[in-house]
């Protein structure tokens, strides 16, 4: 998880396309979401379901529902963030950050 | 009494709602907006009173009680929420015209949706007592605030939005990790709760990390220097009454966030705080000087006010970190004072920006004699930026310079002063440039007065920040059973 977070943000600081920036948020994402999950791991703990062969210790469910919603949130976030570069591509006419800053001076 | 849980939910749902009801009719759905606001405020209003004649309120959300289920409270963080909600009040009477004039007839509903879901998300966020939720509300109304940028023309703000959302969206994550990494020790989420259990965890080096986590989350979200960058793009490229929203009141989330912070883990005491303390005030100290020098050179006067921003919340990150309850005082004043006095500005300069279309300091000149009001109350509230004294921007700086005496840290002073000596030449050259300066453009010599939509929120906020020093005193006293909960307990 460490090294997929690191990868990330790797990606995050020094790719010059945006659209790289922003599979790299997703790998950051991704590490953070598999963290919480593993965090509520037991040790030999069933699913936190009603039924048969299903005894305690369940797995902690609490760690799955924010992991749901923090999907949710970083889709939302993806999907913007796709719209935004379109127009910055259909109004600057590139998404690479080298050319757009080279642009404005 | 469902009143808190109501403060999060009825503007997200009329936000919401908004887009399909007024589909066909845009220019209703101001109406619209505007009464949830209002309703809000009553909402936040009778809270307040209950606050004050009693104790701390706690919703459990679904009849759930805490640590297991959702908790709201409103406490003297969440009290903000006056603050947020008779701003953007002002904010909304004000946008309308701005909005009708810059936005095409098709987004305008999206446009009030969008600050109507970011207010509910502030709300949210100032009322949450577990990290999750705390998390959940930052997302609401970051993202918005992100598209709310998006909606001016032009390449810059298009930029502009993709670096705030960028920045953010990294800083969110910190804060989602730092989320995690207590989960994992304590098992809970409630913040009461952690704060409890952390101690008991016994693992001081994921503590401290999560801790770090918060805080540069947060400090990207205040944009404290030099976590900034993002800023002044953003601030100075949305359209003005959305300026006044993302400057006055959104970026004052970072700095309940980072209370919040302070106040879990100076209970846990797990971890010293002492590093984080030092840290503010370092970067605060920086950030005064920075935001005012960079302000100073800026031509464009809402990139100037945007920097300024920068500069002011220096000021309430050393008052934070001085940690002395003075100076905690003088920061939470200064939240609230600064709030007023950035709206105040962002709105008057939006005004300034839609009756003559010029956006520069030197193409303004002698603005002054076709809006005297409008430029009056730009005076005004930039005179309260100063700090000069009886405005509501003296009150603040005075505590935390007082609290930087007692905790021994003297330079301080020197800093808060050459920060307020800086702004006041950026100032003078804007109030000589408005009034004393004949006119160089003739968009100014045939420019009228705002109309009242757009007079009346800025005079009464220019106004209020210019007597708000003399009610210094009822705000302090206010905020103190808050400040000493952040101090905590000298050990």
């Amino acid at each position: 998880m460490v090294i997929l977070f690191a990868v990330g943000l790797y990606i995050v600081l020094t790719k010059q396309n945006l659209l790289k920036k922003i599979i790299g948020l997703n790998i950051m994402e991704t590490a953070v979401f598999g963290l919480i999950v593993t965090s509520g791991m037991v040790t030999g703990g069933s699913p936190p379901l009603l039924g048969q062969g299903l005894e305690p210790p369940y797995a902690s469910p609490i760690a799955h529902a924010l992991v749901l919603t923090g999907i949710v949130v970083a889709l939302s976030v993806t999907a913007l963030a796709l719209v935004l570069i379109l127009r910055v591509q259909s109004e600057c006419g590139s998404i690479e950050l080298d050319d757009l800053l080279e642009r404005e001076e | 009494m469902h009143l808190l849980p109501l403060t999060a939910l009825l503007p997200i749902t009329a936000g919401a709602l908004a887009p399909a009801l007024f589909y066909r009719r845009p220019d209703a759905c101001w109406w619209w907006a505007l009464a949830a606001m209002l309703a809000n405020l009553i909402a936040v209003s009778i809270l307040w009173f209950e606050l004050h004649t009693g104790t701390t309120i706690r919703y459990p959300l679904g009849g759930w009680p805490a640590p297991y289920g959702i908790e709201l409270v409103f406490d003297g963080v969440a009290a903000l929420m006056l603050v947020l909600a008779a701003l953007s009040v002002a904010i909304m009477i004000a946008s309308r015209r701005y909005i009708n004039a810059t936005i095409p007839k098709g987004r305008r509903s999206l446009a009030y949706a969008l600050v109507l879901i970011n207010l509910g998300g502030m709300n949210g966020f100032v009322a949450a007592a577990d990290l999750f939720n705390l998390f959940v509300f930052m997302e609401i109304f970051s993202i918005t605030a992100y598209a709310l940028v998006a909606l001016a023309r032009g390449p810059v703000a298009a930029l502009a939005a993709l670096k705030y959302l960028l920045v953010g969206a990294v800083s969110s994550l910190l804060v989602l990790l730092a989320v995690a990494l207590l989960y994992a020790q304590t098992g809970s989420l409630n913040m009461a709760d952690i704060a409890a259990r952390l101690a008991a965890a016994d693992a001081p080096g994921a503590s401290a990390l999560a801790l770090g986590c918060l805080v540069v989350g947060f400090l990207v979200k205040a944009a404290i220097f030099p976590l900034h960058f993002w800023l002044p793009d953003a601030h100075a490229s949305a359209p003005s009454p959305v300026s006044a929203l993302l400057s006055g009141l959104v970026v004052k989330m970072g700095v309940v966030g980072l209370v919040r912070t302070r106040i879990l883990f100076v209970e846990a005491d797990v971890v010293p705080v002492v590093l984080l303390d030092q840290l503010l005030v370092w970067l605060g100290a920086i950030a005064v000087l920075a935001g005012a020098v960079l302000a100073l050179v800026q031509r464009e006067l809402k990139l100037m006010l945007a920097y300024s921003t920068v500069a002011n919340m220096g000021y309430i990150a050393v008052g934070l970190g001085l940690a002395t309850s003075a100076a905690v005082g003088g920061a939470l004043a200064h939240t609230v004072y600064h709030a007023v006095i950035k709206t105040g500005l962002f709105l008057t300069a939006g005004s300034i920006l839609l009756c003559t279309g010029l956006s520069r300091v030197d193409d303004l000149r002698g603005l002054g004699q076709r809006m005297p009001l409008t430029c009056g109350a730009l005076v005004l509230g930039l005179l309260a930026a100063t700090g000069i004294p009886t405005t509501a921007g003296f009150v603040g700086k005075w505590q935390i310079a007082v609290g930087a005496l007692e905790a021994g840290q003297p330079w301080v002073v020197g800093v808060i002063l050459a920060g307020s000596l800086l702004t006041l030449s950026w100032a003078i050259r804007v109030i000589n440039s408005l009034f004393f300066r004949p006119p160089a453009r003739a968009r100014v010599i045939i420019a009228d007065e705002a109309p009242a939509s757009l007079l009346i929120p800025s005079v009464v906020l220019a106004l209020l920040a210019i007597a708000g020093g003399l009610g210094g005193a009822v705000l302090l006293e206010l905020v103190e059973p808050l400040t000493t909960r952040i101090v905590g307990q000298p050990s």
